[in-house]
């Protein structure tokens, strides 16, 4: 089992884009042609979540870059708080269930995310700043 | 109450006086930082950076001018000693601040009297305004 961070920031972020990662499987092609595919795992790994968090407030970016140091950076897993899954509500309905409403957090999948890279800080102005962050899942025990 | 007319204008740099001004404007404005949030339906900002330009117009009486041309038009380089302090002056209310000539321009034209016009950038905040 990874070592579990705290949860991430709950902070709404300006904007989120997820991929949803595969299924592990291996894909066999004969001479003939004849495709065969092989499913290794019933549970989908690799789903990525970047979240950008535009002019934000220095509050909001140094709680992001703390919670990258409580992390161990790209080391311990931990959960998506319900604040950064927001905004897409009948896409993700924040429950807690292994429905397929849950689809964010992936978390009753066995799913849990850690820094797939360290995040990003740009200044904007005095008390403004950019962050850019890029998570992935992990299939964890 | 008073009106404010052209005749009230004035356009002095460190200090002298630039004769012979036909026209001088000032524009202020300020960058919009977005901060909408995912879960918003309305966009939200915050002021960004603030900036200042400006113009003026000048006759081409004898040198008026020239302290202004040279800051921009000439043969050595352009250094920090070309910043200015530039006052626009109409009646007893001025908008007063360091700026930088980018750019100058010269016409001369049959029926018409020579003139030059300089567009300007401040640098930093404005040093004095009484509006």
């Amino acid at each position: 089992m990874s070592p579990q961070g705290p949860d991430f920031p709950s902070y709404v972020p300006s904007s989120r884009s997820l991929a949803m990662g595969d299924f592990p499987s291996k894909t066999f092609t004969s001479q003939s042609g004849i495709q065969s595919t092989v499913q290794y795992g019933s549970r989908r790994t690799n789903q990525t979540i970047d979240l950008a968090y535009n002019n934000t407030t220095e509050a909001i970016a140094a709680a992001i870059y703390d919670h990258y140091v409580a992390c161990r950076g790209t080391i311990y897993t931990f959960g998506l708080t319900e604040p950064a899954k927001s905004g897409n509500p009948t896409f993700h309905l924040g429950d807690s269930s292994a429905s397929t409403s849950n689809r964010y957090s992936a978390a009753p999948f066995g799913m849990k995310y850690k820094y797939a890279e360290a995040p990003q800080f740009s200044s904007i102005k005095p008390g403004r700043m950019s962050v850019t962050v890029k998570l992935v899942g992990v299939l964890d025990s | 109450m008073t009106y404010y007319s052209g005749k009230n204008g004035t356009l002095t740099y460190n200090g002298n006086s630039v004769a012979k001004v036909s026209n001088w404007s000032f524009s202020s404005s300020v960058d919009t930082l977005e901060t909408t949030a995912i879960s918003e339906s309305e966009r939200s900002y915050v002021p960004g950076l603030r900036q200042a330009t400006g113009s003026a117009t000048i006759f081409y009486y004898d040198d008026a001018p020239k302290p202004l041309l040279e800051r921009i038009i000439g043969t050595s380089a352009i250094s920090e000693s070309d910043i200015l302090s530039l006052k626009l002056g109409w009646g007893s209310k001025y908008v007063q601040g360091n700026v930088i000539i980018t750019s100058g321009e010269l016409s001369c034209a049959v029926g018409e009297v020579m003139q030059a016009t300089v567009q300007f950038q401040f640098t930093g905040a404005v040093t004095g305004v009484s509006l």
